[in-house]
This record gives C-alpha cells, sequence and structure tokens, in this order.
C-alpha cells in the first residue's frame, strides 16, 4: 500500500464520508412539521452534527501523523468475514443444524486445521448439541430446515 | 448410514406433501409472539398454548419475535405459507393501527383471521390525588390554560396513547392537551405519580396497580368493577371515538384452506373454555372474548375501518 | 418490614425454600453465562415453570434467576470477551485483559465478591428503605434523568484509551446507531432507507456481541499463529486475598452506591449503571493509569454495581408496584398470577411475603460465591480446548443468543457487520467500549431531552431553573470532563 493512502486514511475517509452523505440525507427526509424538539431529526442533526466536525478532525489528525504498520493475515480474515456474512443470510433458510455446521467447517479449515475428522467432528456435535438443547429440550425453537422440523 | 439415509427421505416426503385438513396438523404448531418475552401478550400466549395444543391433538409452542411496536413479528409471519402450522398473535395495535400508520409490508387482506381470545375496553385515567374528579373539571381547565395539561403514554400509536386521543379528540380538546410519550408503561406511570403528566389511559386493569382515578370508559356500557364512572358517549364522545378496545386474537397468513381455519378456531374455543386457561384469564383480571373465524373476520375489518378515523385525530 | 423477617426467615430456611434458591441462583449463572440469553430471556424461560409452585417460592426462584443471570454475564465476557448481557460489557474491559494474561481465574474471583457484595448491599438497602428511596426516586422527571445521562456520556471520554478523539467518534456514532428506526415522540421512521427491517432499530446486543465477540473471533484470525494452545489458561476461580482488597474499598463502596442510586430510577437500568461506575472509577481511583489493560478495580466498579442494580430495581416495582425494566415487569406479572396485587399497597398488605421476598435476595446474593465456583469449575475443561474450537463455539453460541433476544434473523445480519466493521475500526484504534455506551445511553439521552424541551416548551435554559438535582448533575458532568485536561496540565 503506499505510503499516501494508507489503510487508517482510507478509514478515516470513508467515516467521513459516511457522514456528510447521512447529514445531507437529514434534509431530504419528509416528516410531519412540528418543529424544534418536535422534529423527529432535532436529535439525529445534533449528533451527526458533533460528527462531522470529529470526523474531519480526525482526518487532518490522521493525515499529518505517519501510519503505524500492523500487519494481518488476510486469508483466513476474509474468508472468515465472508462466510459470517454467508452463515447469517443462510441461517433460515437452511436451518440453524446446517448452516452452522457449514460455517464450522470454513472457520476450522480457514484456521489451518487440517484432519478430516476434527474439522467435521467438532461443528456437528456443537451445533447438535445446541440444537437439541434448544428445540426439544427447552422448547426454544431456532430455525430449522427445509426437509425436516426437528432438525 | 442407510437408516439415516432413509429417516431423511422420509421425512423430506412428509414435509412435501401437501397439508389436508385431515392429517392437520403435521409438526408443532408455531405461535408468535411479536413482543418481547415477558411482557401481556407473551404471558397470555404461554398460558394459552397448553390447551390450545391439547384442543388440537397437536404440540404448539411459543416464539418471541419483537420490535417495531410488533410490527416484525407480524411482517414476517405474512410472508410465510398459509399452512395452519404458523400462527401470530395480534393486538388491536399490530393488526389495525401500525399497517395505517407505518409503511409495513402487510395489511388488511394479508390475514386469516382465526379466532379473537381477549377484549378489554379501555379507560382514561388520572392520578387519585388529582384536583379533577370528573372529565367536565378537565374540560374546563384545559379551556383555562390551553397548553399546560399533558397526557402520556407508552408510545406513540399505542393503545394507550389511542385512549387519551380518543377522549381528548372526542371532546374537542385534543388542541388544548399535549402529548408526552415514554418508553413504556412503568416510565410513564412513575412520571404521573411525579405529576410531570396528568392523564393516562389504559385497560381496567390499571385500577389493580396504584391510586388512580378513572374518568371515562370507553365500553358500551358502565364496567361492573367501576359502575360510577360514566362510559363515552355519556360525556358526549361521539362514535366511532366512543368504544376503543385492547383486543387480540390469532392470525394466520391470508389463503388458509377453510378446513384448517375452522379446525383452528374450534381448538381455540376449547381452549378459552378450557378451566386453566379460565382460572389464568381470573387471576390476571384478562377480559375473554372468543370471536369464531367468521364473526372475528367481520370485526376485524369493522375494527380496521374505525380506528382509521382514530389515527387521524391523533395525527399519526 | 423488620418486625416481619423472623417470620419470612421461617418461610425461606426451609428444605423446598433453600433448594428454590440455589437451583434457581445456579440456572440462573448458567444462563446468564451463555452469550445473548440474558436476565430477561431466563426469567421468561422458568416463568412457565412457576405457576403451579405457591406464592413465595415462585417469585424466589424468579428471582434467583434474575440476579444469577447479571452474575453469570460476567463469566463469559471475563473468559471469552463476549458480554452474556449488555450489562457485562464493561466487565469485558478490564476482565478480558486479565484473561488473556492468564489470570482469568483472579478476575472471575475479583468478579465474584464484587458482584455478592454489590447484590448484598443493595438487599440490605431494599429491606431498611424501600418507600423512602421509591419516593425519592420521584423526584427524577425527564430534566433530572437527562442531566444523569450527560454524566453518564462523560465516561465515553475516560474508556477513550489510545486516542480520544478517535474514541469520541465511536461514541456519537453509537449514539446515532441508536436514533435508526421509529422516532420515540411521533413514531416516524428515521434514517431506514425505505428498509422495513430498520425500523425497529439496531438491536443493541446485535452489536455488542458483534463489536466484542466477533470482532475478536476475526483479530484471533488475523494474527494466528499454527500452535495447538487454548484462547485463555483458566483452571478455576482465584478468590482475591484480603490483603489484596487494601486501597480497594472506597471505590467498592463508591460504585455500591451508584448501582443502587441508577437501579432505583426508571428506564435507565444494569448496563448503564456498569458504565457510570466504571468511569467514575478510572476517573478517581489510584489505579486509572491501568485500565483496561487488566486491572482489578474496573472489575469491581462495574460487577459491584451491575449486581447492586438488581436490588435497587426492585425498589420501584415493589413500593409503588411501577416497574423499571422488562424483567421487574415479569416479576409483578407473577405477582398477579399468583393472586398478589401489586401496587403502593403491596408492601403494608403482604408483609410477611415481601420480608420473604427481600431476605431471601439476601441469601441467593450469599449463595452467589459457592455457586459461581461451581459453575466456573465446571466450565474450566470446556475453556481448555484448542483456540480454533472455541472460535467456532463461540460463532454458534453468539448466534443462537441473538435470535433469542427477540427471534428476529435481521438481527443475525447486524451482528455479522458489526463483526466487521468493528473489526475493521479496532484495527485503526477506534476503541469500541464508547461505541456500545452511546447505544445504551443514546435513547434515554434523547427522550429525556425532547421529553424536558416539550414540557418546558422549548427552552433548554428552563432546564436549570428549580431542577437543583439537574445543576448539580450537569456540573459533576463538566467537572468529569475537565478534571482529566486540568491533571494533563499539571503534568506538562
Amino acid at each position: 500500500m503506499s505510503a499516501l493512502l494508507s489503510e487508517r486514511r482510507c478509514v478515516s475517509i470513508v467515516i467521513l464520508l459516511l457522514i456528510v452523505g447521512l447529514v445531507l440525507s437529514t434534509f431530504g427526509l419528509q416528516f410531519a412539521d412540528l418543529g424544534g424538539a418536535f422534529s423527529p431529526m432535532f436529535f439525529p442533526r445534533i449528533v451527526l452534527g458533533m460528527l462531522l466536525v470529529l470526523a474531519a478532525l480526525n482526518l487532518v489528525l490522521d493525515a499529518t501523523t505517519p501510519s503505524p504498520d500492523n500487519p494481518i493475515q488476510l486469508r483466513p480474515v476474509l474468508l472468515i468475514g465472508v462466510s459470517l456474512m454467508a452463515y447469517v443470510l443462510l441461517l433460515v433458510p437452511l436451518g440453524y443444524f446446517i448452516s452452522s455446521v457449514m460455517l464450522g467447517i470454513v472457520v476450522l479449515l480457514a484456521l489451518g486445521l487440517r484432519q478430516p475428522l476434527q474439522i467435521m467432528l467438532i461443528p456437528v456435535v456443537a451445533a447438535g448439541a445446541i440444537v437439541v438443547l434448544f428445540n426439544h429440550v427447552m422448547k426454544m425453537p431456532l430455525p430449522t430446515s427445509p426437509f425436516t422440523w426437528w432438525i | 448410514m442407510k437408516p439415516i439415509l432413509k429417516t431423511v427421505l422420509v421425512a423430506l416426503t412428509l414435509s412435501v406433501g401437501s397439508a389436508t385438513a385431515q392429517e392437520f396438523p403435521q409438526r408443532p404448531v408455531n405461535l408468535v409472539a411479536p413482543f418481547n418475552a415477558g411482557g401481556g401478550t407473551d404471558l397470555l400466549l404461554r398460558a394459552f398454548a397448553p390447551h390450545f395444543a391439547e384442543a388440537l391433538g397437536g404440540d404448539a409452542y411459543v416464539s418471541n419475535m419483537a420490535g417495531g411496536s410488533g410490527t416484525v413479528g407480524a411482517a414476517a409471519l405474512s410472508g410465510q405459507k398459509p399452512d395452519g402450522h404458523q400462527l401470530g398473535y395480534w393486538s388491536v395495535t399490530v393488526s389495525t393501527i401500525q399497517p395505517q400508520i407505518k409503511d409495513v409490508p402487510y395489511g388488511l387482506e394479508s390475514w386469516t383471521p382465526i379466532c379473537s381470545v381477549a377484549a378489554s375496553p379501555t379507560v382514561l385515567f388520572t392520578q387519585a390525588d388529582s384536583p379533577y374528579q370528573t372529565i367536565e373539571d378537565v374540560v374546563a381547565a384545559a379551556g383555562e390554560k390551553p397548553g399546560k395539561l399533558l397526557y402520556g403514554s407508552s408510545g406513540p400509536g399505542a393503545i394507550t396513547h389511542l385512549t387519551a386521543v380518543s377522549a381528548f379528540a372526542g371532546l374537542g380538546i385534543i388542541d388544548q392537551m399535549r402529548h408526552l410519550p415514554f418508553q413504556g408503561s412503568g416510565p410513564a406511570l412513575q412520571a404521573m405519580a411525579a405529576g410531570t403528566i396528568q392523564f393516562f389511559g389504559d385497560t381496567e386493569l390499571l385500577m389493580t396497580r396504584g391510586d388512580f382515578r378513572p374518568l371515562i370508559v370507553f365500553n358500551k356500557e358502565r364496567l361492573a368493577s367501576m359502575p360510577d364512572v360514566p362510559t363515552a358517549a355519556e360525556v358526549g364522545i361521539a362514535p366511532p371515538l366512543n368504544e376503543l378496545y385492547l383486543w387480540g386474537g390469532l392470525f394466520a397468513p391470508a389463503g388458509l384452506e377453510p378446513e384448517v381455519t375452522q379446525a383452528l378456531s374450534d381448538a381455540c374455543e376449547t381452549a378459552i373454555a378450557s378451566d386453566g386457561f379460565q382460572k389464568f384469564a381470573s387471576e390476571t383480571s384478562t377480559v375473554l372474548d372468543f370471536r369464531n373465524a367468521t364473526d372475528f373476520d367481520a370485526f376485524y375489518r369493522s375494527q380496521y375501518e374505525s380506528n382509521a378515523r382514530l389515527i387521524d385525530a391523533a395525527g399519526l | 418490614m423488620i418486625q416481619s423477617i423472623p417470620e419470612a426467615l421461617n418461610l425461606i430456611l426451609t428444605v423446598e425454600g433453600l433448594l428454590v434458591l440455589s437451583i434457581g441462583t445456579m440456572l440462573g449463572i448458567i444462563l446468564g453465562a451463555l452469550p445473548g440469553i440474558g436476565s430477561t430471556v431466563a426469567v421468561a424461560m422458568i416463568l412457565p415453570f412457576t405457576l403451579t409452585m405457591s406464592q413465595a417460592p415462585a417469585i424466589l426462584l424468579l428471582l434467583a434467576i434474575y440476579a444469577g443471570s447479571v452474575y453469570g454475564g460476567s463469566i463469559s465476557a471475563i473468559l471469552i470477551n463476549t458480554p452474556g448481557t449488555p450489562q457485562s460489557a464493561a466487565t469485558c474491559l478490564d476482565g478480558y485483559p486479565m484473561a488473556q494474561r492468564g489470570e482469568a481465574g483472579q478476575a472471575l474471583g475479583w468478579a465474584t465478591v464484587a458482584s455478592v457484595i454489590g447484590g448484598m448491599t443493595s438487599a440490605i438497602v431494599l429491606i431498611l428503605a424501600a418507600p423512602q428511596l421509591a419516593a425519592f426516586a420521584l423526584n427524577f422527571g425527564p430534566i433530572e434523568t437527562f442531566a444523569l445521562i450527560l454524566l453518564g456520556l462523560t465516561c465515553i471520554v475516560s474508556v477513550s484509551e489510545g486516542s480520544l478523539l478517535k474514541g469520541l467518534i465511536a461514541g456519537f456514532l453509537g449514539i446515532f446507531l441508536s436514533t435508526v428506526g421509529g422516532d420515540p415522540i411521533t413514531g416516524e421512521a428515521r434514517f431506514t432507507f425505505g428498509q422495513f427491517q430498520l425500523i425497529a432499530g439496531f438491536n443493541l446486543l446485535a452489536v455488542v456481541i458483534g463489536v466484542f465477540a466477533l470482532s475478536e473471533v476475526l483479530t484471533r484470525a488475523a494474527s494466528l499463529s499454527q500452535d495447538e494452545q487454548s484462547l485463555i489458561e483458566f483452571n478455576g476461580m482465584v478468590l482475591p486475598r484480603l490483603s489484596q482488597w487494601k486501597g480497594r474499598l472506597r471505590g467498592l463502596f463508591k460504585s455500591v452506591v451508584i448501582g443502587n442510586g441508577i437501579g432505583i430510577l426508571p428506564g435507565t437500568g444494569a448496563a448503564t449503571a456498569a458504565f457510570i461506575s466504571y468511569a467514575e472509577a478510572r476517573r478517581s481511583a489510584p489505579t486509572r493509569s491501568n485500565f483496561g489493560k487488566g486491572e482489578p478495580d474496573g472489575l469491581i466498579a462495574s460487577e459491584s454495581a451491575n449486581n447492586a442494580v438488581t436490588g435497587g430495581a426492585l425498589v420501584p416495582t415493589m413500593a409503588l408496584g411501577i416497574p423499571g425494566d422488562a424483567i421487574t415487569a415479569v416479576m409483578l406479572a407473577t405477582l398477579t398470577l399468583h393472586g398478589v396485587t401489586p401496587g403502593v399497597r403491596l408492601m403494608t398488605d403482604n408483609p410477611v411475603l415481601m420480608a420473604a421476598i427481600f431476605s431471601g435476595f439476601f441469601v441467593i446474593n450469599i449463595m452467589l460465591l459457592p455457586l459461581g465456583m461451581l459453575v466456573s469449575r465446571l466450565a474450566a475443561p470446556i475453556l481448555r480446548i484448542r483456540e480454533a474450537y472455541m472460535l467456532v463455539m463461540i460463532c454458534l453460541l453468539c448466534t443462537v443468543g441473538v435470535y433469542f433476544v427477540r427471534g428476529n434473523p435481521f438481527d443475525l445480519l447486524v451482528m455479522a457487520i458489526a463483526g466487521i466493521i468493528g473489526f475493521i475500526l479496532r484495527r485503526h484504534g477506534y476503541p469500541m467500549a464508547p461505541l456500545v455506551i452511546g447505544m445504551v445511553l443514546g435513547p434515554t439521552l434523547e427522550i429525556s431531552l425532547r421529553q424536558g424541551l416539550i414540557i418546558t416548551d422549548g427552552s433548554f435554559a428552563a432546564f436549570f431553573v428549580g431542577h437543583p438535582i439537574a445543576v448539580v448533575l450537569v456540573l459533576a458532568a463538566i467537572g468529569m470532563l475537565c478534571l482529566p485536561l486540568l491533571r494533563a496540565l499539571k503534568h506538562r
């Protein structure tokens, strides 16, 4: 990464842009015109105004100080991050057990485990125990799969 | 491996096979409570579920899906397959008020009403030591010092809000009053005890909770528990604002087969009549009010219409 | 109240009574330790079983679950940086660093003793002065509440390790996140951008678990070494020695007072109390420079305060019949189910039952110590599994917890996104505690400010006329902000 656009500076730019966007959005929304404290935008505007000032200062600070170097193992982070997103989206359509086992396998692979037995066994046992406990013992069901109602 | 595979296959075919009234229910029936565990709706539904399951000859469980004044749970259920295994317990606000004030993905036609379970008339209260003995005192005071009297609520659009709106809009003094919403009834009642707000609307159940003075009853006739309190019609509140009930009942997604609807409605009637549920109702002062699927459908539709007027008055 | 205690003790100190109390406390600790189950869900889960019991045991069982779960939340906060309940979020701040340093046993010991002391004192306060305190709490209108929350927000400054600027950004982002969804005054949807799901807002626990627990999983993955070590070293609880308490009693006393005080007020709760108490300790404790790096004083501050809230919250519930939060509302419902009418006459009409409840509450808090040791001993072998397995378990449990908060799959998405964004922000020096504080305090700050303005016809200056409590609190908040600055200037 180039020194000018370090990761840290990118983050502070994104934060500033996000807040600018939110501030602008408060003027586009239509609300019943009651004015003052009755307006739904009264409080958020104060908060966003503070944030705007802080984020601008932050960008100046990050741009003028050298960014620290923090190394990262990108592969496992990306793998786990993406699989977490997929997991929460698939949890309802596939049910808790199936999606949890899949997540567990991906996480263990991403963390560098290679023994097939360990990789299969741990997610199945962990997710299975949770499903039995909540769905069948406590009768507080987690999402079930489209195939049967009991798992 | 073989037997497991076989079980999976059998289960698969079972779930794919279509539901007919004869084999209903095929699996546990899910009752969705659109509020947090431990609230009034949740308690009622949890007491109801075992009796309902028994009457249905199957299993039933309660799941909570809270948020957005109950609309999150209702929105989720409205998209489900209408097979009778997914029901929701919606109150008057969830089913008839919220869809008319918020941009929610469900509306009047999203449901197959099953049965009504409970309905309590609402009452407008003030603190027991307040100077307002009758509603006439309130009208006079509001005229003398407009903008000084406050009514509280447990949140905008809640039944507590609408009760006060019915009263003050019906009496024509709503512009002289101000609304102060709270996050839940607890903080609002504490504010009334402290004198920050003067009025709060709720069901008669509130009477048992502390020293309050009822002013108006939003019912057809006077209540047996408070015979001296006038009805809204008696103090000159015109229909449709003169009656307001906190009711709740079971709904299924629209398009449920008539046989299944009938089976569920019958089970509901048996469950409500059961000794266990009757005992629960008397201990919690819940006013039970059973309507079968046909009657409840008509009631629900007329409520949807008349509450549109109330929403207008509340400025929501 | 006090004269009914001997009779009440006859009710509690029976085989059935003690059995109910110990089983309830044990269950509460376990449920509280499971991330996300939380006090409300735990109490609601047990409620159906109490319907067949008689009055006093039923209420005592629920109280035991309540107190146990508030304490139990600290176990997972310390051991796996995953607060079981939002009120344990402040416990993560010093508890987890201690555990990482290999002092998990000691951290749990401090947390346990602090919880027991916090809970016991609140039980005594409840027995001695419930009606008087409830009457005092009525002085807290919206304006006073606003001032109190302002004071609480100053703790963002003290928990912003590293960069104050980035801490403030995180704090205000937290407040902003709390404004998304239905407006508390008009009910209109804000910042939902046409997404229906956002009408209900961002769930606090989903964000808390995302930024603390899931971001920790990602951080671990980013710096993973290939060894087979377990996440932390833990062989069971180690209680602090008496000599180690030297110099910490003042802080403990303060935290207990803060916890009791905040518990009595409506609509604030244990998470607020834990953070305010933590901030106060961080401002005034002699060990303040070690806070955030694993300082027992930080643990003492948050744990003694959040357990003291349990007793405090019962004050308005029992004395006025007004529940302060969802859990005490369940307690009131249970009383109703057993034919006892909650309300202002509750204590005068049922003195023995009330004395039994209050003294039972005291006994529960004593039991936290041995039962907490037992649970942590049982948990030790589970925690000794290798780190990769533990990370999988954390992901699966977080999902269960967030799902059960309100059964909304959208919250799971919020949790995952919060985890990923939290990871990126943490990497770049934005502390996550201020974000959580902002989200906890934001809603109360907003509604109390706007309610106050409605009452005063839009005049902010009128907040300080005839509201002496508010003036004192605001002055204290200004003091809290200026003191660190003055101290820094002095050092120059």
